[in-house]
């Protein structure tokens, strides 16, 4: 987060300004800064994708398979989602170092409470390779390159984009006799195939309590006014898949339940965007592939 | 990652034998779907869905903290100790204006049926975060101007990571209590599981184990505020209100507790 300092002025005026229903920057308070979700611009990797939102935050995920071998305390027949948020010190100097060990941890956890487990919605199942024996871990890796606020809301949206559009080599088993399994990776790309579930991942909406309103994507100097926040991720069968409260303010109760609502309805619409920015870029790929056109090369800066 | 210098233990602790048969039961590697609720609405151990485990609180355990508390419940047995109020040693630029609070949330590598590591995990690191914004709320820290207070909190035994995070911050407002520490309200905290569209209060480990998802949730009793709460587990919004509304009832029960405990004599 931002160390910058904010005057009692410009803090009252935030809220003031809260109350009234108009933002700073024009908004209202549920009104969203348009993402821009860009995906598979890491070649070397199994699926990426790099979340934009405003003018600053941006958050880049790659999505990498690796074989390992399963978990036999957990029944030895699912594969894993590895999750791990770095903060870049460019984003911010007091990343350097340890700085960001803390900001990291959280959004780690956070993305791991959400997406790693049977809530996440994706096949664990379909990711074992031979039971009792391998498995592809899949390694979520997101780093943070700038922050313009609201990081938890962009990299979920980053992190669902990068795995819906990843593709995880195909496998062949052979059965070697006496119990022994043998298999084998496809390196055919066109046999590749997509992770299953992931259209059932969460997406995460962080609403900011603000003097008595509250907010939907606060930008770094709204985030320092705030009390407390919560994050709540929604799947798209409108399940609550996780809810974290941030900040070291308390929240009424019936506060908090307004506060759910509106993440609840501001999910829903996120949701239906990143959903229809997916089926566009691939619409696109499609097309030109069909052209026999090379796919645009997609520049980082 | 173990460092062998240090500790020259088994990997893995195994019960002794004669533990209970509530020991043999949650073995890794046991196919059949673990009963959670009885025909009769009961839980394994007899209590209610909505019923947490009897607790047993004390003050003053720790000689030389300036607040200490012990708590008990179930299998759950935590230590908490404060420290302070003392100089901020560390000079922030921001935030000098009111006190800060660390706290340090610990699992003993001895506290469950797999050893832990002695260096603080993600998990640990994650729950120091949570106590540390469950219990600041309560505190009075703009009347102490660069100082700062230190909580440690140590789980002797676990039964479940949630209703341990539950029983930290409960026992540590306790500790805060007992140090003197000017305080707007207790803080309490209760873990409840979702398992069949049901709401279960304080889970052990073995039904939080079969549970859909699991809510952990502070609350200052007195004033009604939430302070911290987390959930995880894919389940219905409706349920996820349900619960929240179960849990804040607990909390209030748990109040109780802390106020017996708080108000009784000290043994010298």
């Amino acid at each position: 987060m931002p160390s910058s300092l904010l005057s009692p002025v410009e803090r009252d005026f935030i809220r003031s300004s809260i109350l009234s229903g108009t933002r700073s920057d024009g908004r209202g308070p549920s009104d969203y800064r348009t993402p821009e979700l860009v995906t598979c611009l890491i070649p070397q990797t199994d699926g990426s994708a790099r979340c934009r939102l405003g003018d600053g935050t941006d958050v880049l995920v790659s999505v990498k398979a690796e074989v390992g071998s399963v978990d036999l305390s957990s029944g030895g027949d699912t594969g894993r989602v590895v999750c791990n948020v770095e903060a870049s010190p460019s984003a911010n100097q007091s990343f350097e170092g340890r700085g960001a060990d803390e900001l990291n941890n959280e959004l780690t956890r956070a993305l791991d409470r959400a997406i790693a487990g049977p809530q996440g919605g994706l096949d664990l199942k379909a990711l074992c390779i031979v039971p009792g024996a391998h498995c592809w871990d899949i390694h979520v890796d997101a780093l943070i390159l700038d922050d313009g606020g609201n990081l938890m809301d962009a990299l979920f949206m980053a992190v669902r984009a990068a795995l819906c559009t990843s593709r995880i080599p195909a496998t062949t088993t052979q059965d070697v006799g006496e119990g022994q399994v043998e298999f084998e990776v496809v390196d055919d790309v066109d046999q590749a195939k997509a992770i299953a579930g992931s259209k059932d991942l969460p997406l995460c909406v962080t609403v900011h309590q603000i003097g008595e309103g509250h907010v939907v994507d606060a930008t770094p100097t709204e985030a320092l006014c705030s009390s407390a926040q919560i994050h709540v991720s929604f799947n798209g069968s409108g399940q609550l898949c996780a809810l974290q409260k941030g900040g070291s303010g308390p929240i009424e109760p019936s506060v908090l339940m307004s506060m759910m609502q509106t993440g609840r309805e501001q999910a829903k619409k996120l949701l239906s965007w990143v959903d229809g920015e997916l089926v566009r870029q691939e619409k696109l790929d499609k097309e030109q592939r069909r052209l026999g056109q090379a796919p645009t090369s997609q520049a980082l800066f | 990652m173990t460092d062998r210098r240090r500790i020259q233990g088994p990997e893995m602790s195994v019960p002794p034998l004669g533990m209970g048969e509530e020991d043999s039961q949650g073995l890794p590697g046991q196919d059949s779907a673990p009963v959670v609720i009885g025909k009769d609405g009961l839980r394994n151990d007899g209590r209610l869905p909505e019923a947490p485990r009897p607790m047993f609180l004390r003050t003053g355990l720790v000689t030389q903290a300036s607040g200490s508390a012990f708590l008990e419940c179930g299998r759950i047995k935590a230590v908490a100790a404060v420290y302070g109020p003392r100089q901020e040693k560390r000079q922030y630029f921001t935030g000098a204006e009111t006190g800060r609070l660390y706290c340090e949330f610990k699992f003993s590598t001895f506290s469950g049926r797999v050893r832990r590591g002695h260096q603080r995990d993600a998990l640990e690191k994650e729950y120091s975060q949570f106590m540390q914004q469950a219990l600041a709320p309560a505190i009075h820290l703009d009347l102490l101007p660069k100082s700062a207070i230190d909580i440690y909190v140590q789980i002797l035994e676990e039964d479940g990571s949630a209703a341990a995070l539950a029983a930290a911050i409960t026992v540590a407002s306790t500790a805060l209590a007992d140090a003197g520490i000017e305080m707007l309200d207790m803080v309490t905290g209760c873990a409840v599981g979702y398992v069949d569209g049901q709401v279960l209060v304080d889970c052990t480990a073995k039904e939080a184990a079969a549970a859909q998802g699991e809510l952990v949730l502070s609350r200052m009793p007195s004033m009604g505020d939430y302070t911290h709460i987390h959930h995880a587990g894919s389940v219905e919004y409706d349920l996820v209100m349900q619960a929240v509304e179960v849990s804040g009832d607990t909390c209030a029960k748990i109040h109780g507790v802390v106020n017996k405990a708080l108000l009784a004599p000290k043994e010298e």
